[in-house]
């Protein structure tokens, strides 16, 4: 009995011995990301120096390619952008990266409202789709047909229908939905639909009815995929919140801050800047939120995915 | 009646979407009797997957019938009547080898203590019991299977159904694995074993009883009486008897595959 269990133990290790998991610990992964923000600052300030010694203009094979794009107005020093973050961005203000903290907070929290209830539209619209495929076939479509409708043009309607039903303040959340929901329906449908036949046919061999196929089958099978959606739809939603506070009237947000930058954009143009990489690093984190919850929750090694 | 299995008149014909209808069973008649291990036999295409997914009620057959414990094949499915082992085994990534084994227990209902129980149960009698809380990707293809024959008998069910369960095992595994499944057999008493395979040497090994398929349209060539003394074991293969009945084993599929 002890020999045989200790035959498996063997066969076990070796199967791990001879197919060692990769080597990406957390301190390489991090070093990594220092290193590629550290060059992608060198290279912004060695190309606007070439350009600088170079007039701005750039002498090849067939004429000149204008490089002006890279001058200290359209894109400034790192270090102006740095400064201008210490300053107040209005007379007798706060230093900027106060009122952008307080403006990312404002559009974070939209973003994430938005996020769950189009994740939850998204999921509720695939378990409907996977268990009926006339309405599938029926409804899918307009689904595509919503998201190919540009976000810009809806905003401003989604605005003007809300604030007549009293509800001005959901617009922003409603925008981030529906940038949300679509990536969720089409992976969980996805996840939902790709279940091996055999495995269905194990729950089948069981009679089990179609709910406990759906929460002890479907779904736990379907996760990983569901987390490749949330994770896009994190980006997605900050990008919607931003967008949805354009026509909004809202007073704080990145998109309140990018609308007034970018109009008095010549008065500072590192203010611009600042926002759009504080605006970028709230999709970041927001992604990495997620990927975090991934981890703790798809504990198993999926096929094709190690 | 002792009679656990009634196959009768079930042929089985599919359309495919190319329009062209595969004649997968023709007129399939057998008995099964309580404690008999029956293998099914047979090149590609003979039907046996199909005949095994009819007796368990996954498919519908285009006519005939069939009963299981004296009911039709529909009623024996919703009562549980038999466990199903996969080719692949078929276990749940997300779910622990212990999990694993208690997924036909949670859906059958059995409280919570009762089920653990009877999952360690089960992996300790196909000697896995230390591998409870790993993941199936952690375990080799024979562990692999072992946990699925014990997810299969966890609601003791007297009827086990397999598909070619070792078939994707290397020999040494699947002799290991022949071995393993007849001791389990032998120690649960009265069990009904329906067993599809490739393998001439594994059929005559393991069974009481050899049906022979042969394809185009699914039939039963021949059904073959193993008389080799029970309990089977290392001096089986060296038998005499053991090597003639290969060879009609082999003889009977050459013709179901030439013939007809």
């Amino acid at each position: 009995m002890a020999e045989s269990a200790r035959k498996d133990l063997q066969t076990a290790t070796l199967a791990r011995v001879e197919n060692p998991p990769q080597d990406t610990s957390n301190l390489r992964v991090i070093a990594l990301s220092v290193l590629l923000i550290f060059l992608l600052a060198v290279l912004w300030e060695s190309s606007k120096a070439f350009a600088r010694s170079n007039n701005y203009a750039l002498n090849i094979v067939g004429g000149s390619v204008d490089l002006t794009f890279l001058n200290d107005s359209q894109l400034p020093h790192l270090g102006d952008i740095a400064r201008a973050l210490g300053e107040p961005a209005q007379r007798n203000g706060p230093p900027l990266y106060q009122d952008l903290a307080k403006s990312a907070v404002s559009t974070f929290q939209a973003a994430v409202f938005g996020f769950f209830i189009g994740g939850a539209i998204g999921f509720t619209l695939a378990v409907i789709f996977a268990h009926s495929e006339l309405l599938q076939r029926g409804f899918l479509p307009y689904v595509v047909a919503s998201q190919t409708v540009p976000i810009l043009a809806i905003a401003p309607m989604i605005v003007i229908w809300l604030s007549r039903a009293g509800h001005t303040d959901l617009s922003v959340p409603f925008i981030a939905a529906y940038l949300t929901f679509f990536p969720v329906t089409i992976y969980t449908l996805r996840g939902l639909t790709s279940v091996p036949e055999t495995a269905l046919e194990l729950m089948q061999s069981y009679a089990a009815t179609r709910r406990e196929i759906l929460f002890k089958l479907r779904i736990p099978n379907a996760l990983p995929q569901i987390f490749t959606a949330l994770k896009i739809s994190a980006t997605a939603s900050v990008v919607g919140a931003i967008i949805g506070e354009l026509p909004s009237g809202i007073q704080t947000g990145l998109g309140v801050a990018i609308l007034n930058f970018s109009r008095y954009y010549n008065q500072s143009p590192p203010r611009l800047w600042a926002t759009i990489l504080v605006s970028g690093l709230v999709g970041i984190l927001f992604f990495s939120l997620i990927a975090l919850v991934e981890r703790l929750v798809v504990t198993w090694r999926v096929p094709g995915n190690e | 009646m002792s009679e656990t299995i009634t196959v009768e008149n079930v042929t089985k014909r599919f359309r495919g979407n190319d329009g062209i209808t595969v004649h997968a069973l023709d007129n399939i008649n057998l008995t099964v009797k309580k404690g008999e291990f029956i293998s099914l036999i047979g090149p590609s295409g003979c039907g046996k997957s199909t005949l095994l997914r009819v007796i368990a009620n996954l498919i519908e057959p285009t006519s005939g019938t069939v009963l299981v414990n004296n009911k039709p094949a529909a009623q024996a499915r919703k009562d549980r009547e038999y466990g199903f082992v996969f080719q692949n085994a078929t276990l749940y990534d997300w779910r622990t080898v212990i999990k694993n084994v208690e997924l036909p227990l949670e859906i059958m209902n059995y409280p919570k203590t009762v089920r653990e129980r009877r999952a360690r149960e089960m992996l300790r009698m196909v000697e896995l019991g230390d591998f409870e809380n790993k993941y199936p990707w952690q375990l080799s293809g024979g562990m692999q299977q072992r946990v699925s024959i014990a997810r299969a008998l966890a609601f003791e069910p007297n009827i086990l159904l397999m598909d070619e369960p070792f078939g994707a095992l290397d020999e040494m595994t699947r002799e290991r694995m022949n071995n393993e499944l007849l001791r389990i057999w032998g120690t649960i008493g009265n069990m009904t074993v329906l067993f599809v395979t490739h393998s001439i040497a594994e059929a005559v090994y393991l069974s009481t009883r050899i049906v022979v398929m042969s394809p185009r349209p699914g039939r039963i060539a021949e059904i073959i009486d193993v008389n080799l003394p029970q309990p089977r074991g290392l001096e089986t293969r060296d038998m005499e008897e053991y090597f003639h009945l290969t060879s009609r084993v082999r003889h009977a599929l050459r013709e179901g595959v030439g013939g007809s």
